[in-house]
């Protein structure tokens, strides 16, 4: 699963949000469901729990992490809504290490930090054609309590994984976040989504 | 020299604000202080968005976004939404989204191309100059009995185009662009007009809010460079600019320069490449002609390919100002800021980055940062992969950069509601004065050395021109 970027604003490079495109699902329940789901948890809890290293472990060194932006379309193009074009995240292994490796410093967006809580659901899995690699599809819901603030920031978002099976657990190999709101509410994304 | 230093010659502004302070009580000329209350005072918003927003140039987005005739985008001039769009000749066009009939938006996509804007509610119809075109059942005359059609078009901005970034006013028999613009228009010129086929806008813009006034960004648009030690610590620790994180505040990377501005309150940084980053500290300019300079650092965004044009595009002396000791970072009044940076990479790649944002009031306490990502069009697809991903890790939503600017600004903005301190003083007194460097080419007001208050004090006295004005 790739997609390509192309380089212009023109609105006509947006294309439709979708899920799996694989059919070979991977039943609920299955061993397989069960252990990627597993993943997932303990990857929300690597970075809700601050554990930046345990999160980096679960990265493959091919990553794409990216989050294009959404636009608000109408008409005959209501549904071409995913500018893959721009992105509020482009990331590769090199530039995620330079943003944790920055954590440990002088990050004053994330010092002091943010507590966040990741809230995984409606988890739809399915076989790539790569063996051992699955498309995964997850739901975002994140609550940011920062400082002394008593409103949460929040944000939803759909993530388009791709795991890969390594050693007998699993590595994320893609990763692409497609945001709901075309005006982010918050401030900033100095979080991992 | 400042160039209103003379206390003596200062009026006192007519602009009093409803409890009786006045323009100077917030704006003091004579300390060079600014009272922390602009930040949350309410009537001073509205009176901003009478006296600086309905009447200034402001930036809504470049040419390349809309190439088609019928192509538009919906953009915000402050609060007031705007379509944007290109008309069968051509031209490029501002108009107010607001329907004449019944105040509902005309346009509720962000993007797109239409011959026809048509309102939702009755059905009013526009071209996309704004054109009022009829409304439903024509035999009723439902647009009025006995007016004009002529007379029931979209509202028009005045627009002009600059290197292809699209700016408008509602101010239509105000200040030309370029009157606008003033003698910073020479060092922007070698930003925005330097090569045969200018800037590409490389998607649509990032938008997230913030939760603080406008002018807070807005202020440190005017060319705050001393916050980068500290604020931006991490440029150093990472090893992106000079320096080790020992010695952040004995080298001051990226501190000594030459900042230039006008009384319009635009101003920029302009830096040498090998004194303020790592990567370049050892690059032997020493003695070098301009183009020998240029094969050996490129300004960022241009290859060596694209030299050529930037002497065919620029006079000699602005392309020798680029090879040497390019504008780096900087603004324009009132809301724009200016990032054409080196911005190394981890993998030692320098491609550049370049990003303008806008800083659109969205209330006292609530801003837009709109940040427009860009390359040059002649630049390989691979350069604009490298400089597309460059801006989003470094400026905007999750730019390492900027995330720490987001971090700060609400927290002021929280500060300047207390009833105590809100009488605090933001202070601008570490001032160089106008002083021209040896062999120096430019106009304007020129500061060079290490970067201090100066230009972000003129875009106050700009602030306080305006608003000052009747």
């Amino acid at each position: 699963m790739t997609w390509k970027t192309k380089s212009t604003a023109a609105p006509d490079s947006t294309t439709i949000l979708r899920g799996l495109v694989s059919n070979k699902r991977v039943a609920l329940g299955s061993q397989v469901y069960n252990r990627i789901l597993e993943t997932l948890y303990d990857e929300a809890a690597a970075l809700d729990e601050r554990r930046i290293d345990d999160w980096i472990a679960m990265i493959a060194e091919d990553i794409i992490y990216q989050a294009p932006i959404r636009l608000t379309r109408t008409g005959p193009n209501r549904d071409r809504d995913v500018m893959r074009t721009m992105f509020h995240f482009d990331e590769d292994y090199g530039s995620l290490l330079m943003r944790t490796g920055r954590l440990q410093k002088s990050a004053w967006a994330e010092d002091p930090p943010s507590r966040c809580r990741r809230f995984i659901t409606n988890v739809r899995i399915a076989e790539c054609e790569t063996p051992g690699e699955y498309e995964v599809v997850s739901y975002l819901y994140l609550e940011r309590s920062r400082g002394d603030s008593p409103e949460n920031e929040n944000t939803t978002a759909e993530r388009r994984d791709v795991w890969r099976e390594v050693d007998g657990g699993y590595k994320l190999a893609r990763r692409e976040i497609i945001v709901d709101q075309s005006v982010l509410g918050m401030s900033n994304f100095a979080v991992f989504l | 020299m400042h160039y209103r230093e003379n206390a003596e010659m200062l009026q006192k502004s007519k602009l009093v604000l409803g409890d009786g302070t006045s323009l100077d009580d917030l704006i003091m000329r004579e300390s060079n202080e600014v009272s922390l209350r602009v930040m949350t005072d309410e009537e001073l918003y509205h009176l901003e968005m009478d006296k600086i927003f309905a009447k200034t140039w402001l930036l809504l987005g470049h040419e390349s976004e809309i190439p088609e005739p019928g192509d538009f985008i919906v953009r915000d001039m402050a609060e007031d939404n705007v379509i944007v769009a290109r008309s069968q000749d051509g031209e490029v066009n501002v108009s107010l989204n607001v329907c004449p009939h019944r105040g509902m938006r005309v346009c509720l996509g962000e993007a797109g191309n239409k011959r026809i804007h048509q309102c939702i509610y009755h059905g009013w119809a526009f071209r996309p100059n704004g054109d009022f075109i009829g409304a439903p059942v024509e035999r009723e005359k439902m647009h009025g009995n006995d007016v004009d059609k002529k007379t029931l078009g979209l509202k028009k901005a005045k627009v002009h185009l600059y290197g292809g970034l699209i700016f408008a006013t509602w101010n239509v028999d105000g200040p030309s662009f370029d009157e606008y613009l003033g003698d910073i228009k020479y060092y922007m010129d070698q930003l925005f007009c330097r090569t045969d086929n200018g800037l590409e806008l490389l998607g649509p813009p990032q938008r997230f809010t913030l939760p603080c006034n406008w002018k807070v960004p807005g202020e440190q648009s005017g060319s705050d460079g001393f916050h980068t030690l500290t604020l931006h610590r991490s440029l150093m620790e990472g090893g992106v600019m000079g320096g080790t994180a020992e010695s952040i505040y004995d080298q001051a990377p990226g501190m000594y320069g030459v900042d230039v501005s006008c009384k319009q309150g635009h101003s920029l940084r302009c830096l040498e490449a090998e004194k303020t980053f790592k990567m370049f500290a050892d690059v032997p300019f020493e003695g070098k002609s301009t183009r020998e300079r240029l094969e050996l650092l490129t300004p960022p965004g241009i290859t060596k390919e694209m030299i050529p044009e930037l002497f065919r595009n620029l006079s000699e002396d602005q392309v020798n100002q680029l090879a040497t000791i390019p504008p780096q970072v900087g603004g324009m009044f009132p809301n724009i800021l200016i990032a054409f940076i080196f911005a190394p990479r981890t993998d030692g790649g320098s491609s550049g980055a370049l990003a303008l944002h806008t800083y659109v009031p969205k209330g006292p306490g609530k801003v837009e940062f709109v940040n427009y990502i860009f390359a040059e069009k002649d630049a390989p697809e691979q350069m604009k992969r490298d400089m597309l991903q460059n801006s989003v890790q470094q400026t905007g939503t999750s730019g390492t950069i900027e995330q720490d600017d987001a971090d700060v600004w609400p927290v002021i903005m929280k500060n300047a509601r207390g009833a105590v301190s809100k009488g605090i003083t933001l202070k601008y007194q570490a001032l160089h004065g106008h002083e021209r460097p040896e062999g120096w080419v430019g106009e304007g007001l020129l500061y060079p050395g290490f970067t201090k208050d100066d230009t972000q004090w003129n875009w106050w006295l700009a602030y306080y021109d305006l608003m000052d004005a009747v």
